[in-house]
């Protein structure tokens, strides 16, 4: 192909305090291809791939869009040269329709909006990948898999020819992310280029026609898929042999820490979550939590955690009732949460990690007497567990949004883990899609963690969407659908199907384990 | 729809210096513009940039710009506590009101009923100012924290009941009996005065700004309250998760500020005008919240933009009295130079692109 690339990133640099995150990366993007952009959180695929959409200056380097010098100084000159980019965390307004966030803010639109042609084109552009959406639809009606989709026709809308997917998969069903795939390579045939960014191996051999790996802010390979293989990528990714096996000791779980019994509640959108979940967490044991994402899942941890208030029901943690408590009263039990969406509900991204980690435990002695926090004794503590933790960080100082996806993570387990809370191991540890979003490193570190904590003589929920991971660290497997507990496994003797069976609400089993 | 080809972009990043720079430059630019407004009306610009520049070098005006400046800095560093939470109090000019009004009530008790030591009565109009200011701003507190009202709205039209509530009083039972039916109460005796450090009202409010700018540095350095307060501005669901009690810090948080915009009424009356009048503010309640952002919520920034303020309005006056301009101009000059300076402040976050296309987006 003599034609020039749809990209050409050239030499491009980023500094963050106290970061390097791109060091002279080099990137391409052909007419027709999807490109995986591989590399562990941290590695810099969505801060390089920020730059080419705008949001970030880089220091150096140049960019080229189909052969000429281009200056992208915000998303619209970006939109302007043709690149949409769809981000993790969806920008879409729920009380608005489809179609009214896909127009958002088109200067075409005109100031007279002709829903009805622009309907039909909606319409149109999404059947022509395979998809059925109803453009009068509200957005908060819609599945995150229907919001990506969302999400890409507002791009395509603009006629982009770039495609940025920024981890597209982690919001979606396996189904939906089949169709994702399948729209993806049609947008290829069409001479359009894709950005494919993740972390998972399976992906980048499934979709894409060449992969770039990243690490450290730097490129390590740029191959054609079908010349590689997924342990090959591991390695250029973590830089490393992966282990992928979590050493555990056989124990006998103890007695139970938290029990629920015929809890239920409400979802936010006032419909009935949980219809009568019955489950129980012993010692020295990990309870895994399997279910499709939406099937109940936070809505039991939050009635846990006392974050959502129960309908009816009781829940018991070390044998005390504590239904619709506080949640500073549940946590003060012994009870540590890891909650999901951890910028929204984990970490305070605008303060400093020391206030993060120190979220729960300001009140506590002898981080605090009366009304007055002894910052020295917080800022000992905190040099202590970033250690303890191998929490990556320029300083306890800096503000905690500029810190990795996976150090948050660590961060996060600090806070709920080391006993500044309570003192001590936990009794329960709530852990609400812990991985979610996490490389290679980081979820074998998260997962460690739990085992070990479990080995300590702690109970642990562990809620996940990836039945893999679930079934390599649980003792018990509970699966969950449509707010009721389907069944109830032994690791060691689940059987996949089952309880695939069982996720999908296809059949209900007889209480086991 | 564009009609002029300019548009705004955020800026990703911003420096210190800019920040300051670009402040300043907003102050100079607004004198510019009153300098093409003096000269409109047909006005003396020289003779009233001198009248102006005066105020901040000659030290009995100055003294006066001080004064007024301490009602303003007071409410100002109550609504930092407020906008640190995200609490969107806008209703400092009624809680400057309020505590105007409970002060004036100790006073006259005293006069007529003389139940306090001489001694006691500052303190204890300190402490009603405090309350009566707080109590204003609880009742929008409390409808936020259990209903979740729109504390903008609320605060809002408090103002107006405690500035009629203030005229009723001023023009029924607490007229001044000998005042030849003018709308003001008795005068304060000095004992109700600011005059307690060197006999000197800006001596003595100065020292109380800082006072109070103080605690609200240590509040949110060191304070579990001024902690939580923080983690609920910056996001709500954290504070939830962290087991913070939202509704108790907010009211707290609130009653606070409100209580400090009481002692900016106590400090209008004790401090300058020395009795109740129905126009005792004339907006500090107002410009206290152009204050606290420009200073960017900083205590210690705080108290010289509030004197800054206060010596923009005592160069008002001092142009009518001086140079004759009418008052309605006055009013003008010292909105052009609000206007500039929040500008400078948008301009921190936002550059201007001209041209440049501008397709849709």
């Amino acid at each position: 192909m003599s034609e020039s690339p749809l990209v050409l990133m050239k030499d491009i640099v980023k500094r963050f305090p106290g970061v390097l995150a791109n060091d002279h990366v080099t990137f391409e993007l052909r007419r027709g291809e999807v490109h995986a952009l591989l590399g562990e959180n941290g590695a810099g695929k969505t801060t390089l791939m920020n730059i080419l959409y705008g949001l970030y200056k880089p220091d150096s380097g140049e960019i080229y869009v189909k052969g000429r010098k281009a200056n992208i100084r915000s998303p619209r000159d970006a939109i302007r040269l043709g690149i949409g980019m769809v981000h993790q965390h969806f920008r879409l307004i729920p009380t608005h329709t489809v179609t009214e966030n896909i127009i958002l803010g088109l200067k075409e639109a005109g100031f007279v909006i002709n829903y009805k042609k622009m309907n039909e084109e909606i319409k149109r552009l999404a059947e022509s990948y395979g998809w059925k959406i109803n453009p009068d639809a509200r957005m908060w009606q819609l599945s995150a898999g229907e919001k990506q989709q969302v999400e890409i026709l507002k791009a395509l809308y603009r006629k982009a020819e770039i495609l940025i997917l920024d981890e597209p998969t982690s919001v979606l069903t396996p189904q939906e992310t089949r169709a994702l795939f399948r729209a993806v390579r049609r947008m290829a045939e069409e001479g359009k280029g894709v950005i494919f960014i993740t972390h998972k191996l399976e992906e980048v051999m499934e979709v894409s026609d060449r992969v770039t790996v990243m690490r450290k802010g730097r490129v390590v390979v740029t191959k054609n898929t079908r010349d590689t293989n997924p342990q090959e990528l591991a390695n250029y990714m973590v830089g490393r042999p992966v282990i992928f096996e979590i050493e555990k000791k056989e124990l006998q779980p103890g007695d139970p820490v938290a029990v629920i019994k015929d809890l239920y509640a409400m979802s936010d959108k006032g419909v009935l979550a949980l219809k009568g979940v019955n489950l129980e967490v012993r010692r020295n044991e990990i309870l895994g939590l399997a279910g499709v994402t939406g099937n109940g899942q936070v809505e039991l941890v939050e009635v846990i955690t006392g974050l959502r208030k129960a309908v009816k029901g009781r829940v018991i943690i070390d044998g005390k009732d504590v239904t619709n408590r506080s949640p500073r009263e549940i946590m003060e039990l012994g009870v540590a949460y890891i909650p999901p969406e951890t910028l929204r509900w984990g970490v305070v991204p605008s303060l400093r990690v020391v206030d993060n980690l120190f979220l729960k435990a300001y009140r506590y002695p002898p981080f605090s007497k009366s009304a007055v926090i002894d910052w020295k004794k917080v800022y000992e503590k905190a040099e202590e567990l970033i250690r303890e933790f191998e929490i990556i960080t320029p300083s306890p100082f800096v503000k905690t949004r500029t810190l990795s996806g996976g150090n948050i993570q660590r961060l996060i387990l600090a806070r709920e883990l080391s006993g500044i809370i309570g003192g001590g191991v936990p009794k329960l540890i709530v852990a609400a899609y812990p991985t979610k979003g996490l490389d290679v490193g980081a979820t074998e570190f998260v997962l460690k963690t739990l085992v070990k904590y479990r080995d300590m003589g702690s109970g642990v929920l562990l809620v996940s969407e990836d039945l893999e991971e679930i079934l390599r660290v649980s003792d018990r497997v509970a699966v969950i659908f449509d707010g009721k507990i389907m069944g109830v496994f032994k690791s060691s003797e689940a059987d996949i199907e089952e309880i695939g069976l069982l996720m999908a609400g296809v059949k209900e089993k007889a209480k086991a384990g | 729809m564009a009609l002029l080809p300019i548009r705004f972009e955020r800026r990703l990043t911003y420096t210190r210096t800019a920040a300051i720079l670009t402040t300043i430059l907003a102050i100079l630019l607004a004198f510019g513009a009153v300098a093409i407004l003096f000269i409109i009306l047909g006005l003396d610009v020289a003779a009233a940039f001198q009248t102006i520049l005066n105020v901040f070098i000659t030290p009995r005006l100055f003294f006066q710009a001080v004064v007024r400046g301490v009602p303003i800095t007071l409410a100002a560093l109550g609504l930092a506590i407020a906008f640190r939470m995200n609490f969107w109090n806008i209703g400092a000019e009624g809680q400057i009101y309020m505590g105007a009004f409970a002060s004036t009530g100790i006073v006259l008790a005293h006069i007529y009923y003389g139940f306090l030591p001489e001694v006691l009565v500052l303190p204890t109009m300190f402490l009603t100012a405090f309350l009566a200011g707080g109590a204003w701003c609880l009742l929008p507190a409390v409808l936020k924290a259990k209903l979740n009202v729109n504390e903008i709205l609320t605060t809002l039209m408090m103002n107006f009941i405690a500035i009629l509530w203030v005229a009723y009083l001023i023009y029924g039972p607490w007229r001044d009996p000998e005042g030849f039916g003018f709308p003001l109460s008795i005068p304060f005796p000095d004992y109700a005065k600011f005059l307690f450090i060197a006999g000197n009202q800006a001596y003595t409010g100065f020292t109380i700004t800082l006072i109070v700018a103080a605690l609200i540095y240590l509040l949110f350095r060191y304070g579990k309250l001024g902690f939580e307060l923080t983690v609920i501005g910056q996001s709500l669901d954290a504070a939830r998760y962290a087991g913070i009690n939202i509704a108790k810090a907010i009211v707290l948080g609130a009653f606070l500020s409100g209580g400090l915009a009481g002692i900016g009424g106590l400090s209008i009356l004790s401090g300058i005008i020395g009795r109740l009048r129905p126009d005792l503010s004339p907006g500090y309640g107002y410009t206290a919240i152009i204050v606290s952002f420009l200073a960017a919520l900083n205590p210690w920034l705080i108290v010289p933009a509030g004197i800054f303020f206060g010596g923009l309005f005592t160069a008002g006056e001092a142009l009518q009295a001086t140079l004759k301009i009418p008052g309605a101009a006055v009013e003008m000059f010292q909105s052009i130079i609000f206007i500039f300076i929040i500008f400078g402040e948008f301009l921190k976050r936002y550059r201007i692109v001209v041209g440049g296309g501008g397709s849709g987006g």
